[in-house]
């Protein structure tokens, strides 16, 4: 399978995304090859400060955003919950929220990191 | 088309920068800056530039901070810029609005929508700085064409009279003079200084109507009988009478400077003058200044039915009521700047061709 036939199945909007960037499909690529270097600069850990986590927001809300615009739809919708439950004061409930999908997190950034290692 | 005008994308996030890039580079020139002191750098070396996309949120100086400083710059009147956001806060948004932010730009982008929203409203702005540029070039052109008639005006006042020869150029300087020193030491005659250029400029028409008086009597070199004063009071009438005649030619706020200073430059403080025998302050600032600078000026130049008298003497006059009554914080505004005035007689005298017109720089 190639790199975005693979994502599709991990929940991906390749559709979406492609329509974004007007059908460039190398432009996506190379996007998606740049992602898990934005992931790992603006990682969430899950035992960040329930009581100081103004940064854990920024690099949260950063990952939403960005994975948002590359429509890689289950990272997106999971730190949109993130976000809003930090901003809304219940940070336990989005550390809960992170701790899920950090595993489907994790898989689309070895399914990325292993084509673009090819 | 639009390929030499450049857009300016801020946003920490190389991946984001690099989408609205791949959206935008066919039909701009694309800068791109990773933080808000990048941007403004970028704002700052490229006046190019057609619009901003910048992102709220960016560690170090943020999206807010940028619009803080192009406000402070007034590069926000000129160049649109649209926030880039994934929902942030509210407060944010409102707060980027109120600095003058012209649109959102939400994550994940829409590329059909945003392509259009933001070429729109560069069009707009580009539509309007255009604007802007021809209507201040328009001005300017009416502002040389006024300054123009006006001079041509003064110049056939100093040919009929041949007697006032350079009166209305120092008329110019002194009236500049006084009136900044008036504004400056009394709060309640304080003005701004392009409406005391325009005073500067009117104060050349205040003897327009001296051309209507007849020779005999505007040229006689002895001193008046009663009938012939009647007629030469005539002359702020009539000088009125003529400037109605061209108020669609003349810059408005010149005009109505014009029309006051001519009619009541021979009122008098104390109700005495003439043509309306207006009291006090019912006399404008502007028209008693000139009364003062156009009799200071009629005692220290040499006339056909007198000579000159010295500075001193002339101040000593003026002070002493041997020349009519006026304002005291007029004279006292004249005290402050009597050394100025005598420099400015001294040179109108040995330079009189170098002697400044309104818009052009005083010496």
């Amino acid at each position: 399978m190639t790199l975005t036939e693979e994502l599709g199945t991990l929940g991906v909007d390749v559709e979406g995304a492609l329509k974004r960037l007007n059908g460039n499909a190398a432009l996506y690529e190379r996007l998606l090859g740049t992602f898990p270097k934005t992931l790992r600069e603006h990682y969430v850990d899950p035992d960040f400060d329930g009581n100081d986590y103004g940064t854990t927001t920024e690099m949260a809300h950063a990952i939403k955003g960005t994975s948002g615009n590359l429509s890689i739809t289950p990272v997106y919708e999971a730190y949109t919950k993130i976000v809003n439950l930090l901003r809304g004061g219940q940070p336990e409930e989005a550390r809960q929220v992170l701790k899920e999908v950090l595993p489907v997190q994790e898989e689309i950034l070895a399914c990325i990191e292993r084509h673009m290692q090819q | 088309m639009n390929k030499v005008r450049t857009l300016l994308i801020v946003d920490d996030i190389d991946i984001n920068r690099a989408i609205l890039a791949d959206i935008f580079e066919d039909e701009y020139g694309i800068l791109e800056a990773s933080d808000g002191r990048e941007a403004l750098d970028a704002l700052e070396k490229n006046p190019d530039i057609a619009a901003v996309l910048l992102d709220l949120l960016m560690p170090g100086m943020n999206g807010l901070d940028v619009l803080a400083e192009m406000n402070k710059n007034k590069k926000i009147e000129r160049i649109p810029v649209f926030l880039i956001t994934a929902a942030d806060s509210e407060e944010m948004l409102m707060e980027g609005y109120h600095l003058g932010a012209v649109d959102i730009i939400s994550k994940p982008f829409m590329r059909y929508f945003l392509k259009h929203r933001i070429s729109n409203v560069i069009e707009l702005y580009a539509h309007r700085n255009d604007l802007e540029m021809i209507v201040a070039e328009q001005v300017e052109q009416l502002n040389q064409m006024n300054q123009a008639m006006v001079e041509t005006l003064a110049n056939v006042i100093e040919f009929r009279d041949g007697e006032s020869g350079e009166h209305v150029k120092r008329i110019c300087g002194l009236t500049r003079i006084l009136m900044n020193q008036v504004s400056s030491m009394f709060p309640e005659y304080r003005m701004p200084k392009e409406e005391i250029e325009k005073i500067v400029m009117a104060s050349i028409l205040h003897d327009v109507g001296k051309i209507s008086i007849p020779d005999r009597v505007l040229n006689k070199p002895g001193r008046l009988t009663a009938e012939e004063f009647e007629i030469m009071k005539q002359h702020p009438v009539k000088g009125c009478e003529m400037l109605q005649n061209i108020p669609a030619v003349m810059d408005r706020g010149i005009y109505d400077y014009s029309y006051d200073i001519c009619r009541h430059h021979h009122e008098r403080w104390d109700g005495r003058g003439y043509p309306d025998g207006l009291v006090g302050d019912d006399i404008t600032i502007w028209a008693q200044v000139v009364s003062l600078a156009d009799v200071y000026d009629a005692l220290t130049a040499k006339r056909v039915y007198k000579d000159a008298f010295s500075h001193e003497k002339a101040v000593q006059m003026i002070f002493g009521g041997e020349c009519g009554a006026f304002n005291p914080r007029v004279l006292k505004a004249f005290e402050a700047v009597a050394d100025r005035v005598r420099e400015k007689k001294w040179m109108s005298h040995q330079l009189q061709k170098n002697e400044s017109l309104p818009g052009r720089t005083e010496g």
